[in-house]
């Protein structure tokens, strides 16, 4: 019988004073982000507690925004829901056309021009959001707002196109707004997909192709279904960006409280970020709590949206060379 | 190339198909010019409904004739595959285009010099001018920076350097960070400003635009640290060097226009942001150069101030300005993007 | 139904090859007779794998690819303008070094997708599955979990399970690009083993760097060789017999002899 084997503490130590001096001072440092996150969280709940107390449950479903009133009633329903709306709208709208830039670049044009337009792609990704608006409102709301009547006018029996009152314009809609958001988002979600369709294993590809695949039948019995999990999680990072979005949407939104399920044509809607814009002028006192109550909301649906999006694109990789 | 071209017997028949597909792609067009003009129809609104449909049409025809069943398939693929991103494209153009064509009708080196400190609305685009919109935002990005990049670089080194067991907690919540919405950060410190009775200026916009800039500098620093051969670290440190020694004079110097990038992209997202400087701070018409107290304005709060004027000189203003903040974002973006070719081309050369 | 005898014959007639300006092969003339197995041995970078390329038009994927002379597959040249690159590559199956069973299918899945992928109907698929894996020699051990993903197979296993999947199109040749280099010697033997079964209902075409594989599968032997700065060509190619026994040229005594390579 042998004796257990001794082992040996491998530490890389005694550290001279200065790479002490390093590593502490970097450490420091790091565990600011930390720090930073919880303070934002932690200021953001002290302020926004005591609404969120007495509000309850239905600051996140009420449809009553009335700072005025005794007693306060502050709900973020319609904003909620609208924030939710235009995102998902964007995403709808983003997702086919970022799919097929990757596709156009990583697949089907030759290498320079590859080259020059993902360029184009992330220059989009670079203007600024307000920039996005100056441009949603004064020339893209009209071209928009003529689509939208178009809609009506021949598809307007689908619950989704149809309008209360037709005469009132297309302007400042749920459908404008969430033409805006994919602009701002289609950057997000191409980039993500090119990188994952040019990291593929091109044995998958060569395989498929020696079978007899076609362009067709390769990309979507091979190429998409191995990269389906790294653009879910590329259109999750868009989604996260068009909840949040604010100032794109800020003046080409009609917000109300009147909740606008799905009437996507329908002049009027609601987003979060643009309202707490809105509001936080004339706050005071408690409806000023309640916008930070708002901002709490939105912080932690970008986090979760967020998390899940790094999740999904780190986990599992089978795109990957090796 | 001459022998290349003659010794590809598949061309051929690919140039044939390309044709094929060339003038298949050109027949809807005059079609659907006689289909709305016989039947007095919308124009435009013709186009929207016809052109892709038939464009589907015709390069199936060609598909077919060219593959069978399968040459369907491809056609559609591609035809759908053109449309979307020429989409794309033309609405980027539709933002480029609408800015310098916009943006140029107020620009001037007046316009980017003076301030609008006794402009009204109705003054003429001869006078005024973002001037202070363009101090300000210096000012503000400025002292972000400061603040973020050092910060930021601490992180990344931290966490490529560092054998610790909390980088990946530290990862994590710059992530989060990350994911922050502009607006809760401008709300963040609106908070702090609220309970601590500090006024707002150009140092609080700055401190609004810190929880922004922070993650982005030290994820694409960590990601240039990262791209250093750790055989480099190794070579230093097997000569008898000290960690810190390591890192600063050989694995800094090594990553240089990778960090250079992290800080030029950082640059680039806070400079176009707007959301939480409406919330932290107060606009101003004159030129300051003081960021503790006053107002400050930007170039993005001055296009937000005044793109939902009804009057058209302004919106005219805003457009200017909205064009200044381009040349500078893409001044920034491409100054960035020259490093970054740079630095892909060492790594490799080291490999 | 997968037929048993086949009398197609594959023919390299005067293959030339090139990288943009640069020419890897010169004059190449083989053939390659139903029923047999042709070793394609010599040293790294003479351009066998290159020259396998041309046999099911894969080459013409490289940009810079470029090719003079012909191949005939039962006396029609593929790449005559008539002919469909895509219904080569159907009739002519290929193997490649690296195992790339797609990840995101199930055994079952990968067996069938090459008929997915190039469009034909499915008659008879479990059927058509355990027949598969039963030529390659890999049913016993997955005949249980056919649902399974099929990366979840061992490198050996996988390998076994591509060459189900290219038998799965009832290809008239087999091409096997070094089919067992990244394998254990276990799973070597027993793909060796399935060669010479295979042969029985269709050409197959293997390059291998290892000799005493060539000697032990193949029928015929061509042996490439590419000296400094020239294209490569065949130097020899006759029997397998003759080829490692009695090479009539001096280099490929040389080789054989392992006395370069």
């Amino acid at each position: 019988m042998s004796e257990p084997v001794q082992r040996r503490k491998l530490v890389a130590g005694p550290l001279s004073k200065g790479d002490k001096w390093f590593f502490r001072t970097t450490s420091v440092a790091a565990h600011f982000a930390f720090v930073l996150v919880a303070l934002v969280l932690a200021f953001l709940l002290m302020q926004a507690w005591p609404v969120l107390q007495s509000q309850g449950f239905g600051f996140i479903t009420g449809n009553t925004w009335a700072p005025d009133q005794k007693p306060i009633v502050l709900q973020l329903g319609p904003m909620l829901w609208g924030s939710l709306l235009i995102a998902f709208v964007g995403i709808l709208i983003a997702t086919p056309m970022a799919i097929s830039m990757a596709y156009l670049i990583v697949y089907m044009l030759p290498k320079r021009l590859a080259k020059v337009f993902t360029t184009l792609v992330d220059l989009l990704a670079a203007l600024p959001s307000v920039v996005i608006g100056l441009w949603g409102l004064l020339v893209f709301t009209p071209i928009a707002a003529t689509w939208a009547e178009v809609l009506n006018t021949y598809l307007g029996w689908i619950p989704i196109f149809h309008v209360n009152h037709a005469e009132n314009g297309f302007m400042r809609s749920p459908f404008i707004a969430g033409w805006i958001v994919a602009v701002m988002i289609v950057p997000i979600i191409t980039s993500v997909t090119r990188e994952i369709f040019s990291q593929l294993d091109g044995d998958l590809i060569n395989g498929a192709l020696a079978l007899g695949g076609s362009r067709l039948s390769t990309f979507r019995k091979v190429i998409l279904p191995t990269s389906s999990g790294g653009v879910v999680g590329g259109v999750l990072l868009g989604l996260g960006r068009a909840v949040g979005e604010t100032v794109a949407i800020f003046y080409v939104l009609n917000l109300t409280m009147d909740i606008n399920w799905a009437q996507l044509l329908e002049p009027h809607g609601g987003a979060v970020a643009s309202w707490i814009l809105a509001r936080f002028g004339e706050a005071t006192g408690t409806e000023k709590q309640g916008l930070m109550a708002a901002g709490l909301v939105l912080f932690v649906i970008t986090l979760i949206i967020n998390y899940l999006a790094n999740f999904i694109v780190n986990r599992a990789q089978p795109w990957r060379k090796n | 190339m001459a022998r290349a071209l003659a010794n590809q017997p598949w061309r051929k028949a690919n140039n044939q198909r390309r044709f094929e597909i060339f003038i298949a792609s050109l027949i809807p067009l005059p079609l659907v010019a006689y289909i709305s003009i016989s039947q007095q129809l919308n124009p435009i609104l013709s186009f929207a409904a016809l052109f892709l449909p038939m464009q589907l049409i015709a390069a199936s025809i060609v598909g077919y004739h060219a593959y069978g069943r399968r040459g369907v398939g491809d056609a559609v693929l591609v035809v759908v595959t053109f449309f979307f991103s020429a989409f794309v494209l033309i609405l980027l153009l539709s933002v480029l285009s609408s800015v310098i064509i916009q943006g140029s009708r107020a620009i001037s080196w007046q316009f980017i010099s003076q301030n609008n400190v006794y402009v009204s609305p109705t003054t003429s685009l001869d006078y005024g001018g973002v001037g202070h919109a363009v101090v300000g935002t210096l000012i503000v990005v400025a002292i972000t920076t400061i603040a973020a990049v050092p910060l930021g670089l601490a992180m990344a080194v931290y966490l490529t350097q560092s054998q610790s067991k909390t980088r990946n907690l530290v990862r994590t919540f710059t992530q989060a960070l990350s994911g922050l919405p502009s607006v809760v950060s401008g709300l963040f410190i609106l908070s702090i400003i609220e309970s601590t009775h500090m006024g707002r200026s150009g140092f609080t916009g700055a401190l609004a635009l810190f929880p922004l800039m922070l993650p982005t500098v030290a994820r694409v620093a960590e990601e240039a640290l990262k791209l250093v051969p750790v055989d480099l670290r190794y070579a230093a440190l097997a000569l008898g060097a000290p960690n810190y020694r390591a890192f600063f004079q050989v694995i800094l110097p090594a990553a240089k226009s990778g960090l250079l990038t992290a800080l030029l992209l950082g640059l680039a997202r806070v400079v176009g942001e707007t959301a939480p400087l409406i919330l932290t701070m107060n606009p101003s018409s004159s030129t300051s150069l003081n960021p503790f107290s006053g107002g400050m304005s930007t170039l993005p709060t001055f296009i937000y101030n005044y793109l939902a004027s009804s009057y058209e000189t302004s919106q005219a203003r805003a457009w200017g300005a909205a064009l200044v903040l381009l040349i500078l974002v893409g001044f920034l973006f491409g100054l960035a993007r020259f490093l970054g070719k740079n630095k892909s081309i060492k790594s490799k050369a080291s490999k | 139904m997968t037929s048993l005898v086949t009398s197609s014959s594959l023919r390299a007639e005067n293959i030339s090859v090139w990288f943009g300006e640069r020419q890897v092969l010169k004059d190449v003339n083989l053939v390659f007779p139903a029923n047999q197995v042709t070793a394609l041995i010599g040293p790294s970078g003479c351009g066998k794998s290159t020259f396998l390329r041309t046999l099911n038009r894969m080459h013409e994927l490289i940009p810079s690819a470029g090719l003079a002379g012909a191949v005939y597959l039962n006396e029609q040249d593929i790449y005559s303008e008539a002919m469909d690159a895509v219904s080569v590559r159907i009739k002519v199956g290929m193997v490649f070094q690296k195992p790339n069973p797609f990840p995101t299918m199930s055994i079952k899945e990968n067996i069938l997708s090459g008929l997915k992928l190039s469009g034909r109907k499915i008659k008879d698929a479990d059927e058509l599955v355990e027949t598969s894996l039963r030529r390659a020699s890999i049913w016993n051990e997955v005949k249980d979990r056919l649902s399974d993903q099929a990366i979840s197979l061992s490198g050996g296993q996988q390998q076994r399970l591509c060459i189900a999947r290219s038998l799965a199109m009832d290809p008239e040749v087999l091409l096997m690009d070094e089919p067992c280099s990244a394998l254990d010697p276990g799973s070597t033997r027993r793909i060796e083993e399935t060669i010479s079964e295979l042969a029985e209902s269709m050409s197959i075409v293997i390059v291998t760097h290892n000799m005493q594989q060539a000697q032990r599968v193949s029928d015929q032997t061509a042996f490439f060789l590419a000296e400094e700065g020239m294209p490569g060509g065949v130097v020899e190619f006759g029997s397998t017999e003759q080829v490692f026994n009695g090479p009539i040229d001096q280099r490929t005594n040389d080789y054989v002899n392992g006395h370069f390579g």
